[in-house]
């Protein structure tokens, strides 16, 4: 732990089957796994990424969406820096559930985490959900929103090294006690990190 | 959400996990192992052998069915489940009460006919089978449940009882038992305490010396001992009942056992961690004994090549995906507490701790049923899966953490021979006790002298035990002055002599008399 500067814990939630495992698994192994089974209880695994040459460890918390095989929902949400709250776009249910996500995000996690919204599977032909309709959610919930795709390697590693620059960026200019404290006051209201006009990710809190 | 969690405790986890397959019957299609007598050079002692007069005895007694004289029948009684050893008993018996154990027992004292109990079969030192025609006493049929005391907590049963079946029982009344282990499916109850077996909780619930209130014994001479106590606390004059716990049958058989049983936990918990050296996995023990304090109920080490076996074996795949290659070492926590939010909190800590410090690098958690037995199954199924690669030498010691794995590195250091299949440690972490397996193809001598006595030494030379849990049964007589002082082996025999003047409880068995080639 002496050859990182910065720890930041990131939990997925989201529907069953939207791709939140397929992500992490995209992300941390570069693959894309056939024929993933659904996640029981919390998977929980470390990776480490570099942000303008600093060494960001993002500890990742991978939920499982079906509500029998949830455990320990209040502790993964709570110390939690960055929430992605995920839905699939070919899958209109996983859309409309997300009031009641952002329920228990309310309930359980610290109201200065950083939230993104996340439409999975834009590889999908058949498209329920337009982007603008994940988009106009995410800004009235003051959510980041970024659209992706596990399958095709599309904005997986966009999603993630966007969200420690950002948590990275946020900590510095609070001047963040580091991890270990505990503490979980991550501030929204930072600058922008690289351009977001032309790739679907917006910054909107 | 609370409704499934609500109706998932009501249940009990517990009674779920107990689904566990139970160890599948024992396999004599491939090579028996050598006659015990033959591989050891043993000499047969002064015993009578049984006769037609003696069989007619104990036809009369017990009836032809409970009375076993069938060649093939009699050889599963003389192999043990390891299939380290092979006696050749002819005459097999299966009481189904105290009194007949006793008018056993008497006969055999009085026509020194020697005897060798036997319960499940699963012991791992050869002690619960014959050595030459020793006549086994199977207490299969002694599996009466006695009295459950709910509110005291405490269930007096008979020997026999197969442990998982007492589990289960305790279940529908809010209690478990103290004592869990892998062959929880096959071994009896009797065994457990004859052996003074350990397991997986020994952590949290302790030892059968501690659990056990009070049992019932025949000793040699068909003498009926009654020390069924059932209190908790009863400090009056000498407890005998310790003489018979861990005694491997060689002071007495034991009838009865009642035994003390701790509320069925509301919330269980399991994680699996993959770290990547030994260091880490002490570091996560000193995590968890900080973090999750009076909830853990297990922590169980395995390193990379002996959860191999679960995996490649038998196929199971393993929870853990973000290494393709997997992890040096893996590390089984349970926690049982009795408030789920209370032991989330803790786990949920514990977990982001041992992330943040580096101790593990990913994991899983979880408690659902299902996933919480395919995780204990990994571990559980190790020392079944690794006696499908042929011959096992296996060796059960408790050293100090410090060098707690360092054995195995030494052995893979001392034993660079291409017959080795695997040389891998698991085991009871928490406890101090790591199994030690190296299996190869088949027994070969020479492999046994580079191993012994030189791990022995070993163990005794960082003051360690070189059996922790398993007993010195047959395999390990030569080597019981290593952990016990000659002042404590002289007391022992004292008491052998005592308890059974002629010498025929279990012999050749603990302490040997005989000399044995080196
Ligand atoms: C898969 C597997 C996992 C295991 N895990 C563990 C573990 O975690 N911890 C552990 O400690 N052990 C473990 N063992 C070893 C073994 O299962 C235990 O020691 C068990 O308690 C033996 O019980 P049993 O009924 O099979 O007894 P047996 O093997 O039949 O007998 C064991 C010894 O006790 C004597 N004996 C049996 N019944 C009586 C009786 N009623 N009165 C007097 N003497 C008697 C026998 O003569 C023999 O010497 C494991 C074994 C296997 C196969
Ligand atoms: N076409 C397409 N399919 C995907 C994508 N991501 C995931 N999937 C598929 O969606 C299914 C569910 O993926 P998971 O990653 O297991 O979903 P999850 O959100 O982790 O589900 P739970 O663990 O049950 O909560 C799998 O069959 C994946 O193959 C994607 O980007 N495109
Ligand atoms: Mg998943």
């Amino acid at each position: 732990m002496e050859d990182y500067k910065f720890l930041f814990k990131v939990v997925l939630v989201g529907n069953a089957g939207v791709g939140k495992t397929c992500l992490v698994r995209r992300f941390t192994q570069g693959l894309f796994p056939p024929g993933q089974g659904a996640t029981i209880g919390v998977d929980f695994m470390i990776k480490t990424v570099e942000v303008e040459n600093e060494k960001v460890k993002l500890q990742i918390w991978d939920t499982a969406g079906q509500e029998r095989f949830r455990s320990i929902t209040q502790s993964y949400y709570r110390s939690a820096h960055a929430l992605i709250l995920v839905y699939d776009i070919s899958c209109q249910p996983t859309f409309d559930c997300l009031p009641d996500w952002l329920r228990e995000i309310e309930e359980y996690a610290s109201n200065k985490v950083l939230r993104i919204l996340v439409g999975n599977k834009i590889d999908r032909e058949d498209r329920e959900i337009p982007t603008h309709v994940g988009e106009d959610f995410a800004q009235r919930h003051g959510m980041y929103f970024l659209e992706t795709s596990a399958k095709e390697a599309e904005n997986v590693e966009r999603l993630f090294m966007e969200i420690a620059a950002e948590l990275m960026e946020q900590a510095r200019s609070k001047e963040l006690p580091r991890y270990e404290t505990n503490t979980t006051s991550i501030n929204g209201k930072t600058t922008s990190i690289g351009d977001t006009s032309n790739c679907g990710c917006s910054r909107l809190s | 959400m609370k409704w499934q969690r609500l109706l998932y405790n009501n249940m009990s986890p517990r009674i779920l996990l107990r689904t566990f397959q139970r160890i599948s019957g024992f396999r004599f299609s491939s090579t028996k192992p050598a006659f015990t007598s033959d591989r050891y050079n043993v000499k047969r002692g002064a015993y009578a052998s049984i006769s037609n007069d003696h069989v007619a005895f104990f036809n009369e007694l017990l009836g032809r069915n409970r009375v076993i004289v069938d060649a093939e029948e009699c050889e599963g009684y003389n192999i043990d489940y390891a299939k380290i050893v092979r006696g050749k008993s002819t005459l097999v018996l299966k009481p189904r009460t105290t009194d007949e154990v006793s008018t056993i027992l008497k006969f055999c004292n009085e026509n020194r006919l020697a005897v060798c109990p036997q319960s499940g079969n699963t012991g791992l030192v050869g002690g619960s089978v014959p050595v030459f025609d020793e006549i086994v006493i199977s207490m299969k049929f002694m599996n009466k449940i006695i009295e459950t005391n709910e509110l005291a907590g405490v269930l007096t049963c008979e020997a026999g009882c197969v442990l998982e079946d007492l589990d289960n029982h305790l279940g529908t009344v809010g209690l478990m038992m103290p004592i869990d282990l892998g062959a929880k499916g096959s071994c009896l109850i009797g065994g457990c305490v004859s052996t003074n077996a350990g397991g997986l909780r020994l952590l949290r619930y302790g030892n059968l010396h501690g659990n056990v209130l009070g049992l019932e014994a025949v000793k040699a001479n068909g003498e009926v001992i009654d020390c069924l106590n059932t209190l908790k606390k009863n400090n009056t004059g000498y407890h005998l009942k310790h003489l018979f716990i861990g005694s491997e049958g060689t002071l007495g058989i034991v009838t009865k056992v009642a035994i003390q049983c701790p509320p069925l936990p509301k919330a269980v918990n399991v994680a699996l961690l993959g770290l990547n050296s030994f260091e880490k996995v002490l570091k996560a023990f000193r995590l968890a004994k900080a973090e999750l304090a009076e909830i853990l109920s297990s922590f169980e080490m395995m390193d990379k090549r002996s959860i191999d076996i679960s995996f490649t074996t038998f196929g199971m795949k393993s929870p853990l995906t973000s290494k393709t290659d997997g992890h040096d070492f893996y590390v089984l926590l349970e926690t049982s507490g009795s408030n789920v939010n209370h032991d989330e909190e803790k786990l949920g800590s514990f977990v982001e701790k041992a992330l943040a410090d580096d101790i593990i690098e990913d994991g899983t958690l979880t408690s659902d049923p299902t996933k919480v037995k395919h995780i204990w199954a990994l571990r559980e199924r190790i020392s079944e899966g690794v006696l499908k690669e042929g011959y096992v030498f296996k060796y059960d010691i408790s050293i100090p953490l410090s060098s707690y794995y360092k054995v195995i590195e030494v052995i893979q250091e001392r034993l660079r021979d291409p017959r080795v299949i695997r040389i891998s440690g698991y085991g009871h972490l928490g406890d101090g006790n790591i199994h030690v397996q190296v299996s190869i193809p088949s027994y070969e001598p020479d492999i046994a002298s580079q191993l012994e006595p030189f791990i022995f030494e070993y163990v005794s030379e960082l003051r360690g035990s070189v059996s922790a849990e398993h007993g010195i049964g047959f395999v390990k007589t030569k080597y019981l002055h290593k952990s016990r002082t000659s002042s404590e082996i002289k007391l022992m025999h004292q008491l052998k002599k005592l308890m059974d003047p002629n010498g025929i409880l279990n012999p050749y068995k603990v302490l040997h008399p005989l000399e044995f080639p080196a």
